[in-house]
């Protein structure tokens, strides 16, 4: 697993900021938008956060608060298979990381498509992870759908997260 | 907390696998419905919906004013379509009155015991599970209001679901479309009984009916009060889509949009943990020929 090289602020106020704004997109999923159509299925932003955060800076969101935050959202959204999306998260906070030096610096056209395959990957293993537990095979097309909403809203996401991060942090 | 070299390399080598084992443990553990599980649950949920309240009320303001955009939009024709049903509907009222009429004086003719009064609440949704597996609401009334596990969550159209888990202050609705949810109805029509197994899709599914050929679209879904979680009789849905023997039913309630909801206590029973059932009477049994000599 690559060690991580940007400059360690442990002790700045600014460090609480990756969790802080994580914790919040957790939050927020969870709050109803009542737009016709989008309530029924609503944009994963936990994963966004997740994703700007390894890529960008994985020492201050490290593993044991994507476990945490999982387990937050999975009480919040009454998931009766507590830790499905702890699991989910720590899988894709593991395989952001591995991969991270090919988003880092990067073009936002070549980010965005990094969220893509993230946010499929993710919602394939979930998709899976749930027939199992449901121990039949689920329609696909609402993941898809939760899919493709979630790489729509990312632009969204990822602006605020920019925003907070060139704000709170140096590197 | 200073660790040694070696032991800091193991522990960060370990710390993933162990993360990922605990995930998996909860998730069997969490299905075992454990008490504290379920407690931490709600308690969790309690903490943090102050600040689910103060994000949801400037978003449910901004998703209003779309809406109200939206039906500006519509007004012309939605009030064609009103004209039309207003005048269908004052001659459904006239006879609503006479049957109501009728009803009571046919009461008062053979003394019907009233159905046992119901006691409601009016709640706000704070919250959504949004994801693609799951369809249930958070309230913002719990123990504190008197919510009580089991409670029929209804909107002025007909059953959302019903109440799954209770904090003091918050309580979640699973609702019909849930992959958990099934509810016990029938054809309004035939009387036929059915389960309604909500797939997290819009439309739930009837499931267990006898005779098939008997459904048609546009019938009415109602509770069956079997089970004894739902009084008989409450609107439930219609019959919107038959596929390959698949029977659809589009709930009257609109699931996508749900701000305030009603929650009833029908004074039902039907989910209480098993002490709380009485036992069987014990049945004496007879032995043949012994009847004639039996105790008075």
């Amino acid at each position: 697993m690559a060690r991580v090289m940007a400059p360690r602020e442990s002790g700045t106020p600014g460090s609480v900021v990756p969790v802080l704004s994580t914790f919040l997109f957790v939050i927020i999923s969870v709050v109803p938008l009542q737009l016709p159509g989008f309530a029924a299925v609503s944009p994963s932003f936990a994963l966004m956060a997740i994703y700007h955060w390894t890529v960008y800076r994985p020492d201050l969101l490290p593993r044991s608060a994507v476990f945490v935050l999982g387990l937050l959202l999975d009480l919040l959204t009454g998931m009766p298979y507590l830790g499905a999306s702890a699991l989910t998260l720590l899988i894709a906070r593991t395989a952001v990381l591995m991969t991270r030096r090919h988003f880092v610096n990067r073009d936002f056209t070549v980010l965005w498509l990094g969220f893509l395959a993230v946010a499929a990957g993710v919602f394939i293993f979930s998709w899976a992870l749930m027939g199992i537990c449901a121990g039949r095979i689920l329609d696909a097309r609402p993941i898809a759908f939760e899919t493709a909403l979630t790489v729509a809203a990312y632009p969204v996401g990822s602006y605020v997260l920019a925003r907070l991060h060139r704000a709170f942090l140096r590197g | 907390m200073r660790l040694s070299p070696p032991v800091r390399a193991a522990a960060q080598r370990l710390a993933l696998p162990m993360l990922v084992f605990m995930s998996a443990l909860l998730m069997v553990l969490g299905k075992a419905d454990i008490l504290v599980i379920d407690k931490t649950r709600a308690a969790v949920v309690d903490a943090l919906s102050p600040v689910m309240e103060d994000i949801a009320t400037p978003l449910t303001a901004a998703s209003a004013a779309v809406a109200t955009v939206e039906d500006a939009v519509a007004v012309f024709q939605e009030n064609e379509t009103l004209r039309g049903e207003n005048a269908r509907l004052l001659q459904w009222q006239e006879v609503a009155r006479r049957l109501a009429a009728e009803n009571a004086s046919l009461r008062n003719l053979t003394k019907l015991v009233p159905d046992q009064s119901a006691t409601s609440l009016a709640a706000r949704v704070i919250g959504d599970s949004g994801g693609a597996f799951l369809r249930n609401v958070l309230v913002d009334a719990g123990t504190r209001d008197g919510v009580e596990r089991g409670e029929a969550a209804l909107t002025g159209a007909g059953l959302i679901g019903r109440i799954s888990e209770v904090g003091q202050r918050t309580a979640r609705i699973l609702l019909l479309t849930d992959l958990n949810s099934h509810v016990p109805v029938m054809i309004e029509r035939t009387s036929e009984r059915a389960l309604l197994d909500g797939d997290n899709s819009s439309q739930p599914r009837l499931s267990f009916l006898e005779s098939k050929a008997a459904v048609n679209p546009g019938d009415r879904i109602v509770t069956s009060g079997a089970g004894g979680v739902f009084p008989p009789g409450l609107p439930v849905g219609v019959v919107s889509d038959i596929e390959n023997g698949i029977f659809r039913v589009e709930p009257y309630a609109d699931l996508s949009r749900l701000d305030f909801v009603r929650l009833v206590d029908y004074g039902l029973s039907g989910l209480l943990p098993t002490s709380a059932i009485p036992p069987p009477r014990p049945v004496r049994v007879k032995p043949r020929g012994a009847a004639a000599d039996a105790d008075p």
